[in-house]
């Protein structure tokens, strides 16, 4: 077997061993089969005409052929018999559609979906090709390190935080054997390898030379390795993952114990990557409101925190707000939902409607904290639970709202829940907001109202924050956050109102799957502000715009009413509408505007679909069109040049021609001018023969060349006389005293031109006026020029440091 | 054709005066040498670079006409030696013989005094016999028993020599045949040009009829006009290039001279006026570097063997080397950077 060959089934085995990351992506292994066939399939084909010593491209080619081949033998169509047909690459496509809504619906690892399958193999087998080409026939090793990179780097995309490291060493094992496979190859073909002592050295055995090698590179890891552990600064290394306790895939398990940021789990739900789906609800409730599951009620310099859950047993039953004083008020409807959560939501406390009366079929011994209305426990988590639950939906009429008086001031709920760490900002706009308002319910809609379009507000999930209470301050300047700001920040100027306010936490109502059937992502992770009425108990406020927010249910609450959406007129009042002074919201119609906000869920998400295809088409009509400008580029560069050799050549004024034999020696301006014009002109003229594939042979006189142009090409009449004029000029403006001047170089030019174009074939004439050679060819030159430059400045610089010697320095110091 | 004026004040000649007497010289040499213009022009060329030619060719074929015809076209003391194996220095030079009459030494001067010296055979003189020709080819003077003799101007020496007949023969030793500006060889006539020799060497002898067309006065003026044509300093350069090419050519044991680039210039320039043009092309230095170069170099013994003759070397060369200054696509030197330094 030649060195080529073995090289090209090196080059299979080390990619194959790079896909291994892959196998975090996939739940099963059926991808590894196909990739191991469609490699095999692809090298053989390589090996096949590298034994027939078949060109590059030929190899190229055959190795594409059999990629096509596996794919259609892997993926079917149906319709096709071994030979793919047009309806296979639809096919094809279709699949990858489908890997590209796949990607969006699931989270990892994925089940075998054919669409994912497809895209896998097919990028497995690219870079087989890729690496195959780089290594047997470039002989870049190296450089094959990138496509191999390239498949490390979509685990790395779908995680976030965590990257399975094993994955990645065999990875990288692979394509260090590819990088020994080549040297070997290489140092073998100077002859057979001898160790010090005069024996043969066996062809997979190491150099002996190798061993300074091997020692440098352990004290290298050693280093890199120790060096991380003493700088603290260092975080989220592999150590770091192999010390942590609770890290798993999903990168949400971070709700799981003691204190933790509610606001960084919320933001790193919703800045993640991929969407993964954590639960879905069935309810009877028409337009249900948020599921919820924690609250931050602790506002301190830190920004909202919250408190561990206390409370009772779920066996010993649930408080019924419709009997508690605290809530007696408002007015409540029984539903019933059930909750079906994924492994993917692993947390421990368990989202749940306002006020459920009865939760059955949670695993494990799970508590209710009456304050917080938070359901929790200490050991079990919701993953994989799968419970119903009936609850108690308040209903809040605005006018009733106004007339809850508010809390005294000695109230030890209001003193919890109305401090503040204190913001001049903050507490400025609060005052001008509530002034003139007497009732709480009035101050609160006051700010709430504020958070509106009109007064500059808008969502951005770019606003990175760490929830500190500077920060929120700040979101009432720029204006511009997403869910967690807009509660926060509303929750504390509510508090500043001297109204208790708390921030809670949980998932939009998602998209609608079926009827009363939502599912939830994390990308529906959601907060909102909670105010406290007298006999009223905690009402929802959510202040985010709804447009940022998918399953956003802003407009169910008469008590809280879109401000960004014009407002209805208050005729068509329905079953509950108690227009109250201040609110002007129709429920009806705000029932009406949810449901297309509910039912739009779905048809969104189609809109988008339609969109990013027609965004894709865009994207490959500029990438096409891009293709085309860069290589039309060439053709427009040759234009440039030969307009700007035009001007050049082109007769200012009519001047005689220069007498024979006059001595004048002083170059005059017209004369270096005309100089100049025959040499542009000349130049044009090679460039031209190069563009029309006449040979140009640097060893020939103007004279010479012009001759062999005119006989070569059997130029007769006006072109011949052209060549023998420019041919001329050329010569005595190199070699004569005084250049010829005033002659008709431009139209010469262009004569020969034409006689040229007529002298060649069509393919020739074609590819001189799209990618003339001559552009090529000198950007091809100063390319390499640079090149050469460039590494005889990087060799000076490597001998320079090879000939530094710290021992020098030492001893000259001493 | 033209009579030049006797007695004419020297100075340059404009072109068409120059072309009208050199024009005059070769039609008359033709007279004798059929077909061969581009010789005889090469002749004319090597007379007018203040050379000496060395022509060199199987016997038979004209070279002593050639010669001869030369000598006759211009008005001007013509010698001619027979190079014999008992030729002395002496019968070269010249000799100093005791006069009675005046009880002194007097200097008898030798064949080499005359603006024309042809000499016939050169191979066949002794070799201390032909360095006796070096003295004066190269600094164109005699000295005889201490005493420096000038020669007239023009001079040239124009020799031949048979390179089949190697018998009895003396070949040339370097330094005299680099002092031979060029080595031509005539050829054989084409059919029509030896049809036409028939027919007009039938009954009587040409060379006989021919009148000078030229006298000293006037080759004198040829040459100063010679002398003033420009040669670019690309042109130089190519012609350095050229001789240092020679030098560094694998097969070539000894390359050429740097008197090789100075004659090589000169006949250039002589060349380039005989066209009619005022200034040297690169064409002239490769149409002339065979001619000029061949006959100065020593091949190695490898190419000896290869039977690699000199022409052959250089006329590759010569197709070798690049022109300086001229773009070449190959190479990586950017053509517009280079323009600064060519041209004048």
């Amino acid at each position: 077997m030649t060195g080529r060959r073995r090289l090209g089934l090196v080059a299979a085995a080390a990619t194959l061993l790079a896909a291994a990351p892959l196998s975090a992506i996939f739940e099963s292994w059926t991808w590894i089969a196909q990739c191991v066939l469609t490699v095999a399939l692809i090298e053989g084909a390589a090996m096949a005409t590298r034994t027939f010593r078949f060109p590059t491209w030929a190899q190229a080619l055959s190795m594409t052929l059999a990629l096509v081949l596996a794919l259609t033998w892997l993926f079917p169509s149906g319709k096709e018999i071994i030979i793919p047909t047009p309806d296979t690459l639809s096919h094809f496509a279709d699949l990858v559609r489908q890997a590209g809504e796949d990607t969006r619906s699931y989270g990892v690892p994925v089940p075998d979906r054919d669409g994912l399958l497809f895209v896998a193999v097919l990028g497995v087998g690219s870079v087989v090709i890729v690496v195959d080409l780089l290594t047997a026939v470039f002989r870049r090793p190296a450089l094959a390190g990138l496509p191999m990179l390239a498949i490390y780097s979509i685990p790395v995309a779908v995680y976030l935080d965590s990257v399975p490291a094993i994955p990645f060493v065999i990875g990288a094992a692979g394509f260090l054997w590819l990088l020994v496979a080549d040297n070997v190859d290489r140092v073998r073909r100077f002859g057979r390898r001898f160790t010090g002592d005069g024996r043969d050295v066996d062809v997979w055995e190491p150099s002996p030379l190798a061993a300074a090698g091997r020692r440098i590179g352990v004290v290298g890891v050693l280093v890199a390795v120790v060096v991380p552990l003493g700088v603290p600064t260092v975080t989220g290394g592999l150590l770091t993952q192999l010390t942590q306790s609770n890290s798993g895939p999903g990168g949400n398990s971070g709700t799981g114990t003691g204190r933790i940021n509610l606001f960084a789990s919320l933001s790193g739900q919703l800045n993640q990557n991929a969407t993964v789906p954590l639960l879905k609800v069935t309810t009877d409730e028409p337009e249900p409101f948020y599921l919820r599951f924690a609250i931050a009620d602790v506002l301190t310099e830190n920004g909202f925190g919250h408190e561990a859950p206390r409370g009772r047993a779920l066996a010993l039953g649930l408080p019924d707000p419709r009997r508690a004083a605290a809530t007696r008020n408002a007015d409540y409807t029984e539903y019933r939902a059930e909750l079906e959560i994924t492994k993917d939501l692993q947390q421990n406390m368990a989202p749940v409607y306002t006020y459920p009366t009865v939760v059955d079929g949670l695993e494990g011994p799970w508590a209710y904290d009456e304050k917080q209305q938070v359901l929790y426990s200490n050991r079990f988590t919701t993953r994989d639970q799968k419970y119903t639950f009936t609850y108690m939906r308040a209903k809040y009429s605005p006018r009733l709202l106004q007339q809850a008086a508010p809390l005294p001031a000695d109230d030890p709920l209001r003193a919890a829940y109305t401090a503040t760490p204190g913001d001049a900002t903050v507490d400025a706009t609060v005052k001008r907001l509530i002034t003139g308002k007497s009732s709480d319910y009035d101050k609160v809609r006051a700010i709430y109202n504020w958070f509106s379009k009109d007064n500059g507000f808008r969502y951005s999930l770019s606003a990175t924050t760490t929830g500190k209470a500077s920060e929120i301050a700040e979101f009432l300047t720029n204006k511009a956050g997403y869910c967690q700001q807009y509660a926060a920040a509303m929750a504390w100027m509510v508090r500043a109102a001297g109204v208790p306010a708390r921030v809670a936490f949980g998932f939009t109502r998602g998209s609608q799957t079926g009827p009363g059937t939502y599912s939830i992502t994390n990308r529906n992770a959601h907060a909102w502000t909670e105010v406290y009425f007298q006999g009223f108990g905690w009402v929802p406020f959510d202040a985010t715009p709804s447009t940022g927010v998918t399953g956003s249910a802003r407009g169910a609450s008469n008590w809280a009413p879109d401000v960004d959406r014009p407002a209805p007129t208050a005729s068509a009042s329905a079953d509950t509408g108690e227009p109250g002074p201040d609110s002007s919201a129709d429920p009806g119609a705000a029932n009406g505007e949810n449901r297309a906000n509910a039912d739009g869920g779905p048809d969104a998400d189609t809109g988008t679909v339609t969109e990013q295809t027609d965004w894709t088409a865009l994207w490959i009509a500029a990438g096409v069109a891009l293709i085309l400008a860069l290589l039309l580029i060439p053709a427009l560069r040759r234009v440039l040049v030969r307009k700007r050799r035009h001007a050049a050549t082109a007769p200012a004024a009519p001047t005689v021609l220069a007498a024979e034999g006059a001595t004048d020696l002083t170059v005059t301006a017209e004369s270096g001018q005309a100089r100049e014009d025959a040499h542009a002109a000349w130049d044009e003229l090679i460039d031209s023969m190069i563009d029309f594939r006449v040979p140009v042979d640097p060893t020939e006189t103007p004279r010479i060349t012009t001759q062999r142009l005119i006989r070569d090409l059997s130029l007769d009449g006006e072109p011949a006389d052209a060549a023998t004029l420019l041919g001329t000029a050329e010569e005595r403006a190199r070699y004569a005293r005084t250049p010829l001047q005033g002659a008709e170089l431009t139209a010469a030019l262009r004569r020969i031109r034409s006689g040229m174009s007529a002298a060649a074939s069509a393919r020739t004439r074609l590819r001189a006026a799209l990618l003339p050679p001559s552009v090529l060819l000198s950007w091809r030159l100063g390319l390499a020029e640079w090149s050469t430059r460039t590494a005889e400045r990087l060799t000076g610089i490597r001998e320079s440091l090879t000939r530094f010697n710290p021992r020098r320095l030492l001893s000259r110091s001493r | 054709m033209t009579t030049p004026t006797w007695g004419e004040p020297s100075g340059p000649l404009t072109s068409a005066e120059f072309r009208a007497a050199a024009q005059a010289i070769m039609a008359n040499i033709e007279q004798v040498i059929e077909g061969k213009s581009a010789t005889v022009r090469l002749a004319l060329a090597v007379l007018i670079a203040e050379g000496h030619l060395l022509i060199e060719d199987v016997p038979g074929v004209g070279k002593t006409k050639l010669a001869k015809a030369l000598a006759r076209s211009i008005d001007c003391s013509v010698r001619r030696i027979q190079f014999t194996p008992d030729l002395l220095p002496s019968d070269v030079t010249g000799v100093s013989v005791y006069n009675q009459e005046t009880r002194d030494f007097e200097f008898k001067p030798g064949a080499v005094f005359a603006n024309l010296v042809v000499g016939d055979e050169i191979n066949r003189a002794s070799p201390k016999t032909q360095s006796a020709l070096l003295e004066c080819m190269e600094e164109r003077q005699v000295t005889v028993d201490g005493t420096t003799y000038e020669l007239q101007a023009p001079f040239m020496v124009v020799a031949t020599q048979n390179p089949i007949e190697m018998e009895g023969t003396y070949p040339l030793p370097e330094a005299q045949r680099d002092r031979f500006t060029a080595r031509i060889a005539m050829g054989y006539p084409d059919p029509r040009a030896e049809l036409a020799m028939l027919s007009g060497h039938g009954d009587h002898d040409p060379l006989n009829d021919l009148r000078a067309v030229a006298d000293a006065a006037m080759v004198r003026r040829l040459i100063e006009t010679a002398r003033a044509v420009h040669a670019a300093d690309a042109v130089q350069q190519y012609a350095i290039a050229l001789v240092t090419a020679t030098r560094e050519a694998p097969e070539i044991r000894l390359g050429a001279s740097p008197r090789s680039t100075l004659q090589l210039i000169r006949t250039a320039k002589a060349v380039a006026a005989l066209e009619g043009r005022d200034y040297v092309l690169p064409d002239d230095l490769q149409a002339l570097a065979v001619p000029v170069l061949a006959h100065r170099i020593i091949p190695t013994s490898d190419a000896q063997l290869n039977r690699r003759t000199t022409d052959a070397i250089v006329s590759e060369i010569v197709h070798r080397l690049p022109l300086p200054h001229a773009r070449n696509p190959y190479d990586t030197r950017d053509g517009r950077a280079s323009y600064e330094s060519r041209g004048r």
